[in-house]
């Protein structure tokens, strides 16, 4: 694909990522708000995969993949804490 | 060929995760968004990462594979957390406008 492409989707993840947050700000509870930080890290291993395509290079891809590991995580732990659970119940 | 695969590819996780924020902006509850987000998101993001892969190739591959299979593997379960954790909390459960 070429740059102008890949310029004109990173602009497009940019626009959705703000529409997002916004959406996360606006929330009626709490798990829309959940739901929204883990569309948002979504669009951005999006993005850091447009990155890798541009520049030619993987290490984009690792901070990509550490950063869905992480969201996983993140997601789940708070997930739970909030459904009245441990981590481990 | 390649590079139209690719930017075919491209266009589709565009067009997929605008459906997926357009789905959370518009759904009423919890468990609807989850419904466009859990799914079409993940979709998205794995014809993005298809591009990616097809665009540059060489070492890559691998690592857009193991965020696919990665995802594959999590996101589902991310939903159900979330989906679980407010029916728990007792969120609101849409039921149409006349109920």
């Amino acid at each position: 694909m070429g740059s102008t492409v890949v310029v004109v989707a990173i602009v497009w993840l940019s626009v959705l990522i703000a529409a997002a947050v916004v959406r996360l700000i606006r929330a009626r509870s709490l798990g829309s708000r959940i739901l929204a930080v883990d569309l948002i890290t979504l669009l951005l291993i999006a993005i850091l995969g447009l990155i890798a395509a541009r520049e030619g290079t993987a290490g984009y891809l690792d901070a990509a993949l550490v950063l869905a590991l992480l969201a996983f995580v993140a997601t789940t732990a708070v997930a739970r804490s909030y459904g009245g659970r441990g981590p481990f119940s | 060929m390649k590079e139209v695969v690719a930017d075919v590819a491209v266009l589709v996780g565009l067009v997929v995760c605008t459906l997926a924020v357009i789905g959370v902006w518009r759904f009423p509850d919890v468990y609807t968004q989850l419904h466009a987000a859990g799914k079409a998101a993940f979709l998205g993001v794995s014809m993005i990462l298809l591009a990616a892969a097809l665009t540059a190739g060489g070492a890559l591959w691998p690592r857009a594979a193991l965020i696919v299979v990665l995802l594959t593997l999590t996101s589902p379960v991310a939903a159900h957390v979330v989906g679980q954790a407010a029916l728990r909390r007792g969120e609101d459960v849409y039921s149409g406008d006349d109920g």
